[in-house]
């Protein structure tokens, strides 16, 4: 998780603060551990080395992979656990070059949710794919520090893992957190808020992640079904929700919307900020 | 897209769960399993239950805890061969005898095993290498073996070559009920005197293995390897006799068997697996074995795993098996033989034999994540008559002797998930 991480603690004696950051810190590393596909030596490697053989995983592992099938059926096939290997193709480092169609057609061949045999606690699917827990590691990391950190202390509590929060009530005065959509530092004036008393918020897209040609800017949140950036996608999308898990899935959904996406929060009911590249949208 | 307002908030509540204390998790892996073996011709029948719990104390640690019990009842061939008239033989104690039917292989029914074995892994991984230790303690009434072994295996090339190199040692102890006969000497009549003194028997086998595997593709495997087992100390049955015949082919007298103190044994083996199909498994091995005791064998092996359904397969298996005889593998001994021979053995496993084995096993996996499978199979010896001296030969020329043996095993297994 290579993202500034804070906790912020109202109502806890300073001398606990830190054992709520080891305890935080030791749960995200626990996760990043587990779950990165950067490693060698977690059930991520052994899955995606399989080579078309069954690999059986643990009970926490299987409730995300029943959670990222929910989302693949929801969202149609466009948010799919199996879609890293476009990354082969897109390298969103700023570069004015689109990928070659042909690479993204030959890479669609190792793409897709469907082909995938999911049978708690058997996970097999045709070498050659991989899965990725990334797009929702990082927000279940939040949630789950939090949860951990509610175990320890009654304090009012939010955790930020790089732009994705939670927070389980308002701080003492019972004014609530007052979070900032940016892109980093602190939010000056002008800067658009979210008032949070508890649940989460996550956010994506990135201002530094995506590829402009002729005018046109190509994000990193990629249509598992095409390959490519879908049409219209805003540059960020914010969302609120119950839980920061939620409000991620919420913002990778309404991103993948593309144009449509701020029908589609509106649908879901839930507090949100889209940023186009004219002008930011609110649900009023 | 339609998103049903709310099932994101289910989902990500049931994926976030009830909050863990501990994030190491204390499920075992349960595999149980037990096996029934019936020898043909009312000989040895046995039955193994065997139970092995795997957990990983966190995400570089693994331990794995087993146990076995087995229990033979019947009777064994005692290495005597069938003769024209009732024999009796005294029995190992001295004390005792018992008495076969003229035109029987003598069998001997005074044992009736029980043997406990516990065993104990532990498998550390670091990054590309992974170490493990073994402990192993086996137990019968007469028999005593602690071994104690060290597994190291490094992954190469993106993880698709694996070399392993492996050592194991392993202390025995025997009491043989009467004491060990001396080498070729002749079994008392019944009631005599054994002038035998019981005392405590050591071998000490210390093992090598060297092991290369490599991915060929995305769907074929290969394995390679070498091992080296080196024995010394009493490697004797100290309950089997010879019969010593006269120029009739009628047993005179029977001499207790005798081997020599040492064994090198080596062996290569290859396998080849190949996923077919997206889902059946085709799985090959050969291996080729040679001992300094004059004894080589070949085993060639195939099974294909058929997964006719997701949760269903179905896997016949074969496994063809010859050995030669070792050196002083002597079906019988012709009168006189015992006294100019330093060693001598009748026992079958050292004789020169083809052996198949053919086999069906079908299995599954329930809806609860655990499998299941029951297997049968049928095993078949076919022997040649080896290691008789010309005189033997002649008299026993005009006798049905070769060591037959047809056995059917049937076992049922059980994997599954337990939190204590």
């Amino acid at each position: 998780m290579a993202s500034p991480c804070e906790i912020w603690v109202d109502g806890a004696s300073p001398d606990t603060w830190p054992d709520l950051a080891e305890c935080a810190y030791q749960e995200a590393h626990r996760i990043e551990r587990k779950w990165s596909r950067y490693r060698d030596d977690n059930l991520i490697h052994r899955i995606n080395s399989a080579n078309g053989s069954e690999t059986e995983v643990d009970e926490e592992t299987a409730r995300l992979l029943d959670y990222g099938a929910v989302l693949f059926e929801a969202s149609e096939g466009r948010f799919d656990l199996t879609s890293g290997r476009l990354r082969q193709a897109w390298r969103f480092d700023g570069r004015h070059r689109l990928p070659d169609p042909k690479q993204i057609e030959q890479l669609l061949h190792h793409v897709g949710w469907h082909r995938v045999r999911w049978q708690r606690p058997i996970l097999q699917m045709p070498a050659g794919m991989e899965v990725d827990l990334g797009g929702i590691g990082k927000e279940y990391a939040v949630d789950r520090s939090l949860a951990l950190l509610q175990a320890h202390t009654d304090a009012a509590l939010l955790v930020n893992y790089g732009g994705d929060l939670a927070a389980n009530r308002a701080p003492a005065g019972d004014s609530p957190w007052r979070v900032g959509i940016g892109d980093e530092g602190q939010p000056e004036g002008g800067t658009p808020l979210i008032r949070l008393r508890n649940g989460g918020i996550a956010t994506s897209g990135d201002a530094h992640r995506f590829i402009e040609v002729d005018g046109i800017r190509y994000g990193h949140v990629l249509d598992a079904r095409t390959g490519w950036p879908p049409p219209g996608a805003p540059h960020s999308v914010t969302v609120a929700a119950s839980t920061c898990s939620q409000a991620g899935s919420l913002s990778t959904l309404a991103m993948l919307s593309g144009t449509g996406a701020e029908a589609f929060l509106r649908d879901q009911g839930v507090d949100f900020h889209v940023q186009r590249a004219t002008a930011g949208a609110s649900p009023g | 897209m339609q998103l049903r307002p709310g099932l994101l908030g289910a989902a990500a509540a049931a994926m976030l769960g009830a909050p863990e204390a501990a994030p190491a998790e204390t499920t075992w892996d349960v595999d149980a399993a037990t096996l029934l073996y019936s020898e043909f011709d009312g000989r040895v029948s046995g039955i193994e239950s065997r139970l092995r719990g795997g957990r990983e104390l966190d995400d570089i640690r693994q331990l794995s805890l087993g146990a076995t019990v087995d229990v033979l009842v019947g009777a064994s061939p005692n290495g005597a061969l069938p003769a024209d008239a009732p024999q009796t033989f005294s029995r190992p104690s001295g004390k005792g005898d018992y008495t076969t039917q003229a035109g029987d292989l003598p069998l001997d029914d005074t044992f009736q095993d029980t043997r406990l074995a516990l065993d104990v892994a532990y498998l550390h991984t670091l990054d590309v290498l992974r170490a493990k230790a073994t402990g192993f303690i086996s137990a019968e009434y007469d028999y005593l073996s602690i071994a104690l072994g060290g597994v190291i295996a490094r992954d190469f090339n993106l993880r698709n070559t694996t070399v392993s190199l492996g050592i194991n040692v392993a202390q025995d102890t025997l009491d043989p009920v009467g004491g060990p006969p001396k080498a070729l000497s002749i079994m008392p009549a019944p009631g005599q005197p054994t002038g035998r003194t019981v005392r405590t028997l050591e071998k000490q086998v210390h093992d090598l293995l060297l092991s290369l595997t490599q991915v060929l593709s995305a769907q074929s495997l290969l394995q390679v390897s070498y091992s080296m087992s080196h024995a010394r100390g009493y490697l004797t049955d100290p309950y089997k006799v010879l019969s010593v015949v006269d120029g009739q082919g009628a047993p005179l007298r029977y001499a207790y068997e005798g081997r020599p103190d040492r064994r090198l044994k080596q062996a290569v083996y290859a396998q080849y697996k190949q996923l077919t199909a997206g889902a059946n498994v085709l799985d090959t091995s050969a291996r080729l074995m040679r001992d300094d005791w004059g004894l080589q064998s070949l085993t060639l092996d195939v099974s294909f795993r058929f997964n006719f359904r997701p949760d269903r397969y179905l896997e016949p298996h074969l496994r063809w098996y010859r050995q030669s005889a070792a050196d002083f593998y002597r079906l019988a001994l012709f009168d006189g033989e015992e006294t100019a021979l330093r060693f001598a053995t009748s026992d079958q496993r050292l004789g020169r034999f083809d052996a198949i084995t053919l086999g069906l096993k079908y299995g599954g996996r329930l809806r609860s994540g655990n499998d299941w499978n029951i297997r049968l199979e049928g095993y078949t010896q076919i022997a040649e008559i080896a290691g008789l001296s010309a005189q033997a030969a002649q008299a026993l020329a005009a006798r049905a002797i070769e060591p037959e043996l047809d056995a059917v095993m049937l076992s049922a297994g059980y994997r599954f998930r337990w939190t204590p």
